[in-house]
C-alpha cells in the first residue's frame, strides 16, 4: 500500500513545485519523500529509485541531481550497519548527502531546510509505521 | 562472522551496471521537457482552485473599482491597438524598402501572450512552462522589461521555455547605437558577456540589448545590465558579470514571438 502512495505524493509534489514555485518557498516535497522511505527502510529503494529518476528529470531535466546519491544511499546504510551496528549517524549522513545538492542546483537555502525538516518528520511516521507491521 | 547476503549476491553489480546504462541511455533523450509537458495538466487543474477564488472575488468588489478597471483596461488597449497600427504601417514600410534595395525578405514575428504556468523551483526560475498557442521551438520570449528566453519545446498548447540564465543559450548583444559584438550567455544565476575588447569595455550599469546578428533574435530588445567589469592582465577581452533586465520570476504573462504567425 505505501510504494503506490508515496509514489502518487511524489507526482503530486513534483507538480506542486513547478506550479507554485513562483508564489512562495516550499520544500523538496517528492525528494523527502522518497528520502524518508529509504531511511525508514532500506529495501524500499526498488521502488524508490525510479520515483528518484522521475524527480530529477521532470525539475532539472537531469539524472545527475539526486539520483546518484539516492543510489548510494541504500548501499552505505547496509556497508556501515554492518560495519559498525545500526545507527541514526550513517542515517542522518546520507539525509544531508542527499539533499545538499538541492543548494548546487540553486534552490534556496531556505528551502533545503523545509526539505531537510518534512524529510525527518515522514521518516519518523514510517520508521513508526515498519516498527509495528 | 559470515558476510551478508548483499555481499554475496552478485544481483547488485547487475543492478548497478543497468542503472548506470538506464543513465547513459536517458542523459541525451531529452526526456525532461517532455515530462514537464506532460505535467501541465495537472499543474493547471491545481491552478484551479485559486483561479475560481480570482474569479469569486469580483462579486465582492464595489461597483466603482470595478468601472475604474474597466476604464483603465480599455485606455490600454486603445494604447496597445496604435501601437500595432504603428507597428504595420513600419513593416509595410521596411517590406518595400527592402524590395526597393533588392535584399531578401524576412517574414515578421507576431508577439502573442502567453500564460506562465509555471517555474522550475530553483531560486532564479531557469525554466518556465507556459500556456500559448502557436508557438514552436526556438520562438522568443520577452517580458515587458526585456528578454526571457527561447521556446525550448511545445505541446498541445503549452511550451517550455529555457531562460537566458541557462548555459545552453547565447544571445548576440551589442550597446544600443555602438559598435560592440558580444555574446551574453547564462551562468545559472548571472551572465557573462564574451568577446569585449579593453578598449570597448562598458560602464557598470550599461544595458546591453540584442545586436540581431545570427538572425534568430531581433535587434533592440534588452537583455542584461552590466554589473561588474574585470580587466585581466594580459588578456584582451574583459571579463563582464551582468545581470538580466526582466524578472520573470513573479511575471503572470509574458509574449512570445511566433514566427510567420498572425497578431491576435
Amino acid at each position: 500500500m505505501i510504494p503506490p502512495l508515496i509514489l502518487l505524493l511524489c507526482i503530486v509534489g513534483v507538480v506542486c513545485n513547478l506550479g507554485f514555485s513562483g508564489f512562495t518557498v516550499q520544500p523538496d516535497w517528492s525528494l523527502a519523500l522518497l528520502l524518508a522511505c529509504v531511511l525508514a527502510h532500506r529495501g524500499n529503494w526498488a521502488w524508490v529509485l525510479p520515483g528518484a529518476f522521475f524527480h530529477d528529470l521532470a525539475l532539472q531535466w537531469t539524472v545527475w541531481m539526486c539520483v546518484p546519491f539516492m543510489v548510494l544511499v541504500p548501499a552505505l546504510m547496509a556497508l556501515v550497519d554492518f560495519q559498525a551496528g545500526p545507527g541514526l549517524p550513517q542515517r542522518y549522513f546520507a539525509l544531508l548527502m542527499t539533499t545538499i545538492p538541492l543548494l548546487y542546483w540553486g534552490w534556496g537555502f531556505d528551502a533545503w531546510l523545509l526539505t531537510v525538516l518534512l524529510c525527518l518528520g515522514i521518516w519518523y511516521i514510517l520508521a513508526r509505521h515498519y516498527v509495528w507491521t | 562472522m559470515p558476510l551478508p547476503r548483499w555481499r554475496t549476491n552478485r544481483s547488485w553489480l547487475w543492478i548497478g551496471l543497468v542503472l548506470l546504462v538506464l543513465l547513459y541511455v536517458i542523459a541525451p533523450m531529452r526526456v525532461g521537457p517532455r515530462l514537464t509537458l506532460g505535467l501541465a495538466p495537472l499543474i493547471e487543474t491545481l491552478h484551479a482552485p485559486a483561479n475560481w477564488w480570482k474569479q469569486t472575488s469580483l462579486w465582492f468588489q464595489s461597483r466603482r473599482d470595478l468601472q475604474q478597471r474597466l476604464v483603465k483596461a480599455e485606455a490600454s488597449d486603445q494604447k496597445q491597438a496604435a501601437m500595432i497600427e504603428e507597428l504595420r504601417v513600419q513593416n509595410e514600410e521596411n517590406r518595400q524598402l527592402r524590395k526597393l534595395l533588392s535584399l531578401g525578405v524576412i517574414a515578421p514575428a507576431s508577439w502573442r501572450g502567453a500564460k506562465v504556468i509555471g517555474h522550475s523551483p530553483d531560486k532564479e526560475s531557469t525554466r518556465i512552462l507556459l500556456r500559448v498557442d502557436g508557438a514552436h521551438s526556438d520562438d522568443i520570449v520577452a517580458s515587458r522589461d526585456g528578454l526571457v528566453g527561447l521556446v525550448d519545446s511545445v505541446d498541445q498548447g503549452h511550451a517550455v521555455v529555457r531562460t537566458i540564465l541557462d548555459a545552453s543559450i547565447a544571445v548576440p548583444v551589442t550597446l544600443p547605437g555602438g559598435t560592440l559584438a558580444a555574446l551574453a550567455r547564462g551562468e545559472g544565476d548571472h551572465i557573462i558577456i564574451d568577446f569585449i575588447p579593453a578598449k570597448q569595455a562598458p560602464p557598470i550599469g550599461a544595458v546591453l540589448v540584442t545586436s540581431g546578428a545570427g538572425g534568430l533574435f531581433p535587434a533592440g530588445i534588452p537583455v542584461a545590465q552590466v554589473s561588474a567589469v574585470e580587466h585581466l592582465k594580459g588578456q584582451i577581452f574583459v571579463r563582464v558579470t551582468a545581470e538580466p533586465v526582466a524578472h520573470w520570476q513573479r511575471d503572470s504573462w509574458l509574449a512570445v514571438a511566433i514566427a510567420g504567425g498572425k497578431p491576435r
